[in-house]
C-alpha cells in the first residue's frame, strides 16, 4: 500500500503544479516556460498515440506525423480556406485525421512487425510530399498561417486561445481528457484484449480474439489521439507546414516514448518532457544542443531499457518489496517478433 | 453412433515438396478421449493446425460435428468451440495468471468493451476465480505468466482452456516437460473435463495416453497407420514395428495398459 | 525526349548501384543484428564527408575511396562496443539508441564541415557518347566501382572465414556459438562492415550529390526499403530491390517532376508490401 500512496501523492504534486503553472512559472522563471510546457503537452499527447499502438498493442509506427498532420491541417485549412469556426475546424481535423488511419490501417495491421513499420513510413511519405508538391493549398514546407477564431463565444465576448493562460488550460484540459480516456481503455475488456494481441497474437487468435480487427480498432485511436494532438499544434501556433509530417517527427515521438517508458500511462508524457526540457535548455547556452540529446538518448536506452517510468517501478519494487501492477512490459525489450 | 465430432475428408497439407499430410480421411466419434500418437514429423501438430485454422489445406475438407470448417479462420474456429493448447506452451507472458484467464474468457464476446473497467465484471471473475481453485494456481493469479515455471504454465493453458468453454479441446502434448506429479494431477484434470467436452490428445507418454484414452490413432508419414481401442493398438504389428520400436517394448505396452 | 528518359533511366540505374551498397550495409546491420538503424543515412554521410576532407586535406579524390571505409570501419566497429552491445541488441532500444547517435553525427559533422553543403568537382571530368546521349563518365565509372564493389562484398561472404561466420551466425545463433563461433566478435566486425559499406558508398557518390550534414535524411527511408522489398535478410534482394526502386524512380522522373516521381515509387512500394509480404525476392524469418 506504501506504493499505491507514494504514486498518489505523486500525482497529486504534478497535478497541482500543472493546473497553476500559469502564475507559478513565470513567478519562478519565465513567461516564455508557459508556452514551452503547453507544447510539452501538445506533443505528449502525439507520443501517446505512439505509445498506444507501441506499448499496448505491439504495433511499432513511425509513420504517425501522418495523422498528425491531417489533424493540423484539417483545422488549418478549415479555418483558412474554408472559413470554419473553432469548433467545428478541431472536429475536422479529428475526423480527417481518424478517416486517414482508418482508411492505411485497413492495409497496414494485416502486416507483420517489420513490414507493418516500413509502410507506416511508407505511407507518411507519400502524404508528405503530396504536401510539398500542393504547395498552394498547403505552403509545403513553409506552411500557412491563419488568424484563429475564438473558441466561446458568449454575451458578445470572445474567448480565445489568444489568451495564454486561456490556451493553456484549454490544452491542459483537451490533454487531460485524452490520457484519461487512455486510462479507461487500457483497463476495460477491450484494454485486455488488446495487451493480449501484444503478448501472444498467436495465442490471442486461438482464443477467439479477432486480431486484425482490434489492431485496426487501436490504430483508429491512435489516429485519432496523433490527429488531436496535430489540432491543436495548429491552435497553438496559428500555422501548418508539411515538415511536420516528415518521418523525422514520428521518429522523434517513438524515441520519447521509449525513453519515457512504452507501454505505461505515463512515459510519453514524461519522454517528451525530458527531450523538450533539455533541449530549450541547453539551447539557449549553447548552440550544438542536438549533441547532449544524442547522448541522453543513448544513456537512457542503456541504463534504463524500460524507460524512466520502468525505471521508477523497478525503484519501487526495490522500495516496497511489492510486484508491479503497471510496469513496463518485458516483451517490448525483446527482440520483437517476425 | 451419433455424428462425429471430427471428421475430415481426403485431407492434404503439402509444403513445397513435402507432404505433411497425406490424403488424410479420419472420423472422431463423440464422448471418447482420442489419442493421437506417432513418431516425430508424423503431422499431427500439423493435423491440430489444419483444424484449427492456422494452416489452410492443399485439398480436402474439415467438418466438425457436421459443419464444414474447411479454411476459416483461427479465430472464427475458437468461437465455434475449438479450443487448443499449444506444442510450445503458449500464455500471455506479460498478463498476470488471472489476466490471462480472464481474457480467454472476454474473448468469447463479440465485442469487448471499451468504457467499462473490466474489474467490473463480476460474472467473468467469478469464473476466474472458480477456474483458479480448480487449476490450483490461486496462489499465483498476481504473478505475470511469463515468470510461472513450465509446469505452472502448462496449467494455466488447460485452465484457460477449462475457462472458454470449449466444446472441443485439442491438447497438444499437455504433459511433455511436467513432473510425475504435475502429470498426475493434468491426466486427473483431463479425465473430469472428459465428462463434458469432447477431447482429442497428442501424446509422447504412453502412461498418459493408455490411461486416459478411449481410441487411439497412430500417425505415421501424415497418413493413419492404425486406429483402434488401446488393446488392439499395442497388438498391431505394424505400430509396433513404425513406432514403438523392437519387439522387447512389447512387454512394456502389456505392463503399461495393464497399469 | 528520348534523350531524358535515357538520361534520367541511366542516372537512376546507377544511383541504384551506390544506393544498393548503403542498403547493403544496412542489411547486413538489420538483417543480421535485428538492428534497426535510424543513422545509417548519416553513415553515409559521413562517407561523403570524409571523401571531401581528404581532398581538400590531401589534394587527391582517390585517396577518400581508401579512407571513407576504412575510417567508417573503425567508426561502426566502436559504435558497435560502446552502443549497440550495452543494449544487447533489442530492437526497440536500438531505435533510439541510433537516433541518438544520427543527431550526435550530424551535428559533429556540422561543427567540423559546416552547415553549408559543398560540391566535389568529379575526378574524372567530361562525357562519353552513349546510346546517343552524352553521358558523364565519372558517373558510368561510379558504377563500375560500386558493382566491383557489390562483387567483392559477396565474394567475401561466400569465401572468408568472416564471411562464413556472418552467414552462420545470422542462420543459426545459437548453433553458431556451440560451433565455437565468436558472435560478439562477429556482431563488431558486421557492424564495422556495414558502416563501411554506406561510408564507401558515401565517398563514390560524392561528386554526383552534394556533401551536406544532412545528406543522410532522404537516403534513409530508401535504404530500409530496398532492405525489407528485397526480403528481409535477403542480401542480394536489398541490391536487387535497391537498383530496380532507383531505376524506376529515375524512369518516372523522365515524364515527372521529382516529387511526383517520389510519390509514384512510393506507392509502387506500398503495394509490393501490401501484395507480396515477403518481399519481392522472399526473405527469412528469424
Amino acid at each position: 500500500m506504501r506504493r499505491r500512496s507514494i504514486e498518489m501523492a505523486l500525482a497529486a504534486a504534478g497535478a497541482a503544479f500543472l493546473v497553476t503553472v500559469p502564475w507559478s512559472i513565470p513567478a519562478l522563471i519565465d513567461n516564455f516556460w508557459v508556452s514551452v510546457i503547453t507544447e510539452i503537452l501538445i506533443w505528449s499527447l502525439f507520443a501517446a498515440s505512439v505509445n498506444l499502438l507501441f506499448g499496448y498493442v505491439g504495433l511499432l509506427s513511425f509513420g504517425q506525423a501522418l495523422y498528425f498532420g491531417f489533424g493540423m491541417y484539417g483545422v488549418a485549412l478549415g479555418i483558412d480556406r474554408l472559413g470554419l469556426s473553432f469548433w467545428p475546424a478541431f472536429g475536422l481535423g479529428i475526423a480527417a485525421a481518424m478517416t486517414m488511419a482508418l482508411v492505411s490501417g485497413i492495409f497496414a495491421v494485416r502486416l507483420s512487425w517489420h513490414y507493418f513499420a516500413i509502410i507506416t513510413v511508407v505511407f507518411s511519405l507519400i502524404f508528405y510530399f503530396l504536401a510539398v508538391s500542393m504547395k498552394p493549398l498547403t505552403g509545403g514546407d513553409d506552411g500557412i498561417n491563419f488568424t484563429l477564431p475564438p473558441v466561446f463565444r458568449f454575451d458578445g465576448k470572445a474567448i480565445g486561445l489568444t489568451d495564454p493562460t486561456f490556451q493553456y488550460f484549454f490544452v491542459l484540459a483537451v490533454v487531460s481528457l485524452c490520457f484519461f480516456l487512455m486510462y479507461r481503455l487500457i483497463n476495460s475488456p477491450l484494454g485486455k484484449g488488446f495487451l493480449a494481441i501484444r503478448d501472444n497474437n498467436l495465442r490471442a487468435s486461438l482464443i477467439g480474439l479477432n486480431v486484425y480487427a482490434l489492431r485496426l480498432i487501436a490504430f483508429v485511436m491512435a489516429g485519432c489521439l496523433a490527429g488531436v494532438s496535430g489540432a491543436l499544434f495548429a491552435f497553438f501556433g496559428r500555422y501548418a507546414s508539411a515538415t511536420y509530417m516528415f518521418y523525422q517527427v514520428s521518429g522523434e515521438a517513438v524515441v520519447w516514448t521509449i525513453v519515457g517508458g512504452a507501454g505505461t500511462m505515463f512515459g510519453p508524457l514524461v519522454g517528451t518532457a525530458l527531450f523538450i526540457v533539455i533541449r530549450e535548455i541547453v539551447s539557449s547556452h549553447w548552440e550544438h544542443h542536438s549533441l547532449i540529446v544524442g547522448l541522453l538518448a543513448i544513456l537512457s536506452v542503456i541504463f534504463a531499457p524500460r524507460g524512466i517510468v520502468g525505471l521508477w517501478n523497478s525503484w519501487m519494487i526495490r522500495l516496497t518489496g511489492r510486484e508491479t501492477v503497471k510496469k513496463a512490459p518485458s516483451r517490448l525489450t525483446l527482440r520483437a517478433e517476425p | 453412433m451419433s455424428e462425429p465430432v471430427l471428421q475430415t475428408e481426403n485431407l492434404t497439407k503439402r509444403f513445397g515438396g513435402l507432404t505433411a499430410i497425406d490424403n488424410l480421411s479420419i472420423s472422431l466419434s463423440p464422448a471418447r478421449i482420442h489419442a493421437i500418437i506417432g513418431p516425430n514429423g508424423a503431422g499431427k501438430t500439423t493435423f491440430f493446425n489444419l483444424v484449427t485454422g492456422l494452416l489452410s489445406p492443399s485439398s480436402g475438407r474439415i467438418f466438425f460435428r457436421g459443419r464444414d470448417i474447411t479454411g476459416c479462420r483461427p479465430y472464427v474456429i475458437s468461437r465455434m468451440g475449438i479450443k487448443r493448447t499449444l506444442q510450445v506452451k503458449s500464455v500471455f507472458p506479460d498478463l498476470n495468471v488471472a489476466d490471462n484467464l480472464w481474457i480467454t474468457r472476454q474473448a468469447r464476446n463479440r465485442f469487448l468493451n471499451p468504457f467499462r473497467a473490466a474489474a467490473g465484471d463480476r460474472d467473468t471473475r467469478m469464473r476466474v476465480e472458480q477456474t483458479l481453485e480448480q487449476i490450483g494456481l490461486t496462489a499465483l493469479a498476481e504473478r505475470p505468466a511469463g515468470t510461472l515455471s513450465y509446469g505452472d504454465v502448462a496449467m494455466l493453458e488447460i485452465g484457460m482452456a477449462l475457462i472458454s468453454e470449449p466444446s472441443l479441446l485439442l491438447l497438444d502434448e499437455p504433459t511433455c516437460g511436467m513432473s510425475p506429479a504435475e502429470t498426475s494431477r493434468a491426466v486427473a484434470k483431463i479425465r473430469d473435463l472428459a465428462h463434458t467436452i469432447d477431447i482429442v490428445i497428442i501424446e509422447h507418454d504412453m502412461d498418459v495416453v493408455f490411461g486416459i484414452a478411449d481410441d487411439i490413432t497412430v500417425f505415421a508419414q501424415g497418413a493413419i497407420l492404425a486406429s483402434g481401442n488401446p488393446a488392439a493398438i499395442v497388438d498391431d504389428e505394424r505400430v509396433l514395428e513404425a513406432y514403438l520400436g523392437r519387439p522387447e517394448d512389447e512387454d512394456f505396452m502389456e505392463e503399461a495398459l495393464n497399469a | 525526349m528520348k534523350d531524358t528518359v535515357l538520361l534520367l533511366a541511366m542516372n537512376g540505374l546507377i544511383w541504384g548501384l551506390i544506393i544498393a551498397l548503403i542498403a547493403l550495409g544496412l542489411s547486413i546491420i538489420f538483417g543480421l543484428l535485428d538492428i534497426i538503424n535510424i543513422a545509417h543515412g548519416d553513415f553515409f554521410m559521413v562517407g561523403t564527408v570524409l571523401a571531401w576532407f581528404s581532398l581538400s586535406v590531401t589534394g587527391n579524390f582517390w585517396i577518400g575511396f581508401l579512407v571513407a571505409p576504412l575510417i567508417g570501419f573503425l567508426l561502426g566497429a566502436i559504435i558497435q562496443r560502446l552502443v549497440i552491445q550495452p543494449i544487447h541488441g533489442v530492437a526497440a532500444l536500438s531505435i533510439v539508441a541510433t537516433f541518438g547517435l544520427s543527431l550526435i553525427l550530424q551535428e559533429t559533422v556540422r561543427i567540423t564541415f559546416g552547415a553549408t553543403p559543398r560540391r566535389i568537382l568529379a575526378p574524372i571530368q567530361g562525357t562519353v557518347p552513349l546510346f546517343g546521349v552524352d553521358y558523364e563518365i565519372y558517373r558510368l565509372f561510379a558504377a563500375a566501382v560500386a558493382l566491383a564493389a557489390l562483387a567483392g562484398f559477396f565474394f567475401f561472404l561466400q569465401h572468408t572465414r568472416l564471411g562464413i561466420w556472418m552467414r552462420a551466425v545470422r542462420h543459426d545463433r545459437e548453433t553458431a556459438i556451440a560451433m565455437g563461433i565468436p558472435a560478439r566478435r562477429v556482431y563488431v566486425m558486421t557492424f564495422g562492415i556495414g558502416f563501411a559499406l554506406a561510408a564507401f558508398g558515401g565517398a563514390v557518390a560524392a561528386p554526383i550529390t552534394t556533401v551536406d550534414f544532412r545528406g543522410g535524411v532522404d537516403v534513409l527511408p530508401f535504404c530500409f526499403m530496398a532492405v525489407i522489398i528485397g526480403g528481409l535478410g535477403n542480401l542480394p534482394g536489398t541490391v536487387a530491390a535497391a537498383v530496380l526502386l532507383s531505376f524506376l524512380e529515375g524512369l518516372i522522373q523522365s515524364v515527372a517532376d521529382p516529387t511526383i516521381a517520389r510519390i509514384s515509387s512510393l506507392v509502387l512500394m506500398s503495394a509490393v508490401l501490401l501484395l507480396r509480404p515477403q518481399g519481392l525476392f522472399g526473405g527469412f524469418t528469424k
